[in-house]
């Protein structure tokens, strides 16, 4: 890879002024200094972690006893019409509940790519299509879609019944036994492993403390975050323009967008991204305006009731976080791009003739030299934690469950 | 009484949030009027001022129940909006038929249709706002009077 036009005029000007005999490149030299404009909008991605205050409509949001059936359902591969396929064989703890392939592959092969679960709890939409509205229908799905675990309600109350602790935890958690014939089973079984789900929050980054150390105006605590990342936050929030979907704590703004990622599946046919997700979304007993919703006042169905179909739908994504990416490569709703190199050369060489006629105006190949493309590449290192948050222990399940608080 | 075009003499042009003549005259008024929301013509306190065809439009955004300033809106979040029509110092009888915004500089609007409902007294609250990104947001107001359909602009940064 060559260097870019502005990268060689500003090294010829850097030899110029021989300054260039100090080792390490121009770049690395100087430091990075940011406008008050630039410190405010570093700000606003943060704090970390955002203020959460429980699911109003799930029922064991926050529960003990949830939380601990949720988690040994998480990892019972027996929910499953094979008894081989857990949650955690697609969301495994070690990659930020994340299985490194490029598409799922449960009791079938997916279309689509395994998203981490880390921080899952701060999303609006869940799905790349967004075809969820709250944690716990999109933990119900893949229970029942065939092509993942392709269980039932059935096999779910015969797991629960087949032991005394899972029923007993079940129990103290939703106030009655478990059945298959209760219209609540399969949505509180959801809610109980969207329970666990919650408490998987991923610990403040790199980029975090250097955010702290600027609103603290503190320059020694600042010092440590590296050259490279700085200038790669620069180009992120300036010329990128990435802030302006990847934005907040989360690095999301939790809606939806169309990249130009191609949305063909083989063999032959097309992912309609966010146009089916809002279709099934409201064509689904368990949104959040159906009866499954323990939020009495509705107060959390506001984006389901205010949905605008529109064309432009079609093919759009939903904006990821961009949290602990270098926990769960590849990228992309269909895995297609291995590294986040890739990621970066594929906003930089965007073809604007794959992005929608109507779709958004603000993406524009970026043209960026080797060294910009290296910069925010290191900027978007520093959004995951320097190793990887451990694995939640496992469920004691050798308490016996009214010993449990 | 003075026409409220004398009175006003940029009403009819597009009022910006913001201009300082509008919004030292209607402080002025207000500081005479009772300065509760509802109460007309609008002040200042009811939030940003617009003035179109004899009718003066006051919005402000309200999140869980709370007025926030317009300039605070936040992004990615669901909000409301409360508007006020008046026509001079009477509300105007006329009636918000719809509310929404758009980015002018990426070409699309919101992912979600607000809905608007009647408050009575010429208010109205319209649910379900959110601008999703950051930018130059245009809001449009369509209020339905006696002499016909009235659109009222207002432009909004969201950072
Ligand atoms: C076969 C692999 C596989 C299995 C098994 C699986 N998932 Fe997933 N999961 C996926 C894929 C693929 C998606 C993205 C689906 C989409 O875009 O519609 C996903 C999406 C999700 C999401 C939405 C995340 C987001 O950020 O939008 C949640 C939550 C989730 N899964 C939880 C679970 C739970 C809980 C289980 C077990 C009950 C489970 N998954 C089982 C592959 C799997
Ligand atoms: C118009 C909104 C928008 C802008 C601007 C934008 N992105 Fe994205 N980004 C998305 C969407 C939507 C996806 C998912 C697309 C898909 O899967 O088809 C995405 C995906 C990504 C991913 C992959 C994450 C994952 O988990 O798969 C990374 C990394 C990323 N963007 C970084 C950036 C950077 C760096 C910039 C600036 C150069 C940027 N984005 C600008 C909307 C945007």
């Amino acid at each position: 890879m060559t260097f870019g036009f502005a990268e060689r005029i500003a090294r010829l000007v850097f030899l110029g002024a021989g300054l260039a005999l100090l080792s390490g490149g121009p770049a690395a030299a100087v430091p990075i200094e940011f406008t008050d404009e630039e410190i405010a909008r570093i700000a606003s991605h943060g704090p970390w972690p955002p203020d959460w205050r429980g699911d109003p409509g799930n029922r064991a949001s926050g529960n003990p006893a949830a939380i601990w059936l949720g988690q040994s359902l998480f990892f019972d591969a027996r929910l499953s019409a094979n008894g081989r396929v857990s949650c955690a064989a697609c969301h495994r703890p070690r990659s930020g509940f994340q299985d490194g392939r490029l598409t799922a592959r449960g009791l079938a092969r997916g279309t689509r790519n395994t998203p981490g679960l880390l921080n899952v709890r701060h999303q609006r939409w869940f799905g790349w299509d967004g075809g969820h509205d709250s944690l716990w229908s999109a933990s119900l799905r893949p229970i029942l879609d065939p092509r993942e675990m392709g269980g039932s309600a059935a096999r779910g109350a015969r797991l629960l019944k087949s032991s005394p602790s899972l029923a007993c935890h079940y129990r103290e958690a939703f106030g009655k036994p478990p059945s298959a014939d209760d219209p609540d089973f399969l949505p509180n079984l959801a809610k109980a492993i969207a329970a666990w789900q919650e408490t998987l929050v991923s610990p403040p980054t790199p980029f975090d403390r250097f955010r702290e150390a600027l609103a603290d105006k503190d320059a020694a605590a600042a010092a440590s975050y590296p050259q490279a990342a700085r200038r790669g936050l620069r180009h992120f929030l300036g010329r990128g323009q990435c802030a302006t979907c990847h934005a907040g704590p989360l690095f999301s703004n939790g809606e939806f967008g169309d990249i130009g990622v191609p949305f063909f599946v083989r063999p032959a046919g097309v992912d309609p991204g966010r146009q089916g997700g809002i279709k099934r979304l409201l064509s689904s007993p368990y949104n959040l305006l159906g009866a499954y919703n323990d939020d009495a006042t509705r107060g959390n169905a506001v984006g389901t009731r205010h949905l605008r179909p529109e064309h432009r739908n079609f093919g759009e994504f939903k904006v990821p976080t961009l949290r602990n990416l270098t926990l769960t490569a590849p990228y992309m709703h269909n895995g297609s791009l291995a590294s986040l190199r890739d990621v970066v050369r594929h906003y930089s060489e965007l073809d604007e003739d794959r992005l929608h006629s109507d779709g958004e105006r603000i993406l524009k190949p970026l043209m960026l030299s080797a060294g910009e493309i290296d910069d925010l590449v290191a900027f978007l290192e520093t959004l995951s934690p320097p190793a990887p948050p451990q694995p939640p222990l496992p469920p004691p399940g050798a308490l016996p469950c009214p010993a449990r608080r | 009484m003075k026409s409220y075009a004398k009175r006003y003499p940029l009403a009819g042009r597009r009022w910006r949030q913001g201009d300082g003549w509008s919004v030292l005259l209607l402080a002025i008024v207000g500081s005479v009027a009772a300065s509760a929301f509802g109460a007309c013509p609008p002040t200042v306190a009811d939030g940003a001022n617009l003035v179109r065809d004899g009718l003066q439009l006051a919005w402000r955004p309200v999140i869980g129940g709370s007025p926030i300033a317009a300039t605070a809106i936040p992004m990615a979040r669901h909000f409301a909006i409360e508007v006020q029509v008046c026509s001079g110092a009477t509300p105007s009888g006329a009636t918000l038929a719809g509310l929404d915004a758009t980015m002018p500089e990426h070409r699309h609007g919101m992912n979600y249709r607000p809905r608007i409902v009647a408050l009575g007294d010429g208010r109205f609250r319209a649910e379900g706002m959110m601008f999703h990104m950051s930018g130059r947001w245009q809001l449009e107001f369509e209020v339905q009077s006696a002499k016909g359909s009235s659109r009222l602009f207002d432009d909004v940064r969201v950072r």
